[in-house]
């Protein structure tokens, strides 16, 4: 099974900034918290913590994503939590509406 | 029609006039609906009624809708003489969603989770029965339309077994252009447009814009701050401000 890890961003104050504490709190409702493995932070206050490096490494700007290791040690990167979801943690399930806006944010606008 | 057919329309359809776009779309596919916001996108309305006089014409009432947009919802069915069919949210869940929420929580925890609710899954529910669809987006609107094309596979509705086109005829419209039509052609507009407003949607979520300011501004404004706390680069570091 793929091991996950989730790479979170916390500001300068300590709270985890609003998109990653959307995803978490959506991950632990649906019940796929267990999914993952590890949860790595990248602190403002830390700019050089693991978070920042994996952030630097993988070429991410935003927060949170996703590292997917597959048993053969090939490292697949999620920034959408659609496609994580779609993909990983969940192939199966019929995606929600607010999974698709989420992914397609032109729909804002309709 | 697969990928390289729309490949191939988009070819054809390059620097066509919104009419052509229109045609092409209006005659190649039976079940094909036009999406109406009830702000300026009415153009596609004026053009399609003049191809296919019975052509279908939805619009999405969230509940939250201005006063105005609902009597230029109801004008525009009267002045073409159509079926305007209007799409409501599934009540059980706006229920839900208000209970555990309240009236007013887009303004706390981003809008996202109402629009899902009020907007995508009736545009959902609606598309399912169609092979394409027709929207008002133009490239000038916002930097999430920026690479709107003229026709594509519908990317959020499209399912393995059923594709679903989009169609895009205003795609390569500016917001001059538009207004250009409309007074040309004498098209009936939404009131609010006279009042500042630009783009137009929910309510709550919308304002008037000052001249100048892109029309994004005009729409969730208040989570404009609220979207920089995510970025991963250097400018969010503490160390630097």
């Amino acid at each position: 099974m793929a091991r996950v890890t989730m790479v979170k961003k916390v500001l300068a104050d300590g709270r985890p900034c609003r998109k990653c504490a959307e995803v978490e709190a959506r991950l632990r409702g649906e019940g796929l918290w267990s999914r993952i493995h590890r949860v790595v932070v990248a602190d403002e206050r830390d700019p050089e913590g693991e978070g920042w490096r994996l952030a630097r490494r993988h070429g991410i700007a935003t927060a949170p994503f996703f590292l997917v290791e597959d048993g053969d040690g090939t490292v697949r990167v999620y920034t959408a939590y659609l496609r994580l979801l779609r993909e990983v943690l969940r192939p199966a399930a019929a995606v929600s509406a607010l999974d698709l806006l989420e992914a397609h944010p032109e729909l804002d606008f309709v | 029609m697969d990928g390289k057919l729309v490949e191939r329309a988009r070819r054809e359809l390059a620097g066509a006039e919104p009419q052509e776009i229109l045609r092409w779309a209006l005659e190649r596919f039976q079940r094909i609906a036009l999406s109406f916001s009830g702000a300026e996108d009415v153009v596609l309305v004026d053009m399609a009624v003049r191809i296919r006089p019975d052509v279908a014409v939805f619009s999405l009432d969230t509940g939250r809708l201005h006063p105005e947009t609902y009597r230029f919802l109801e004008r525009v069915r009267e002045h073409y003489g159509i079926a305007l069919e209007v799409l409501f949210p599934d009540a059980a869940e706006v229920e839900a969603l208000v209970r555990e929420r309240g009236l007013y929580s887009f303004y706390r925890e981003g809008h996202k989770a109402c629009c899902a609710v009020r907007k995508v899954a009736p545009l959902r529910r609606r598309l399912a029965g169609l092979d394409a669809w027709v929207t008002g987006q133009r490239r000038d609107q916002s930097p999430t339309r920026a690479a709107v094309p003229v026709v594509e596979l519908d990317a959020a509705f499209s399912q393995p077994d059923r594709p679903l086109v989009k169609v895009n005829p205003l795609a390569e419209w500016s917001s001059a252009q538009v207004w250009a039509y409309i007074r040309a052609h004498d098209v009936p507009y939404n009131a609010l447009h006279a009042r500042g407003y630009v783009s137009i949607g929910c309510e709550p979520c919308t304002r008037p814009v000052l001249p100048h300011q892109h029309e994004r501004e005009g729409r969730w404004w208040w989570e404009d701050a609220r979207e920089k706390e995510c970025g991963l680069h250097a400018g969010n570091l503490a160390a630097n401000g």
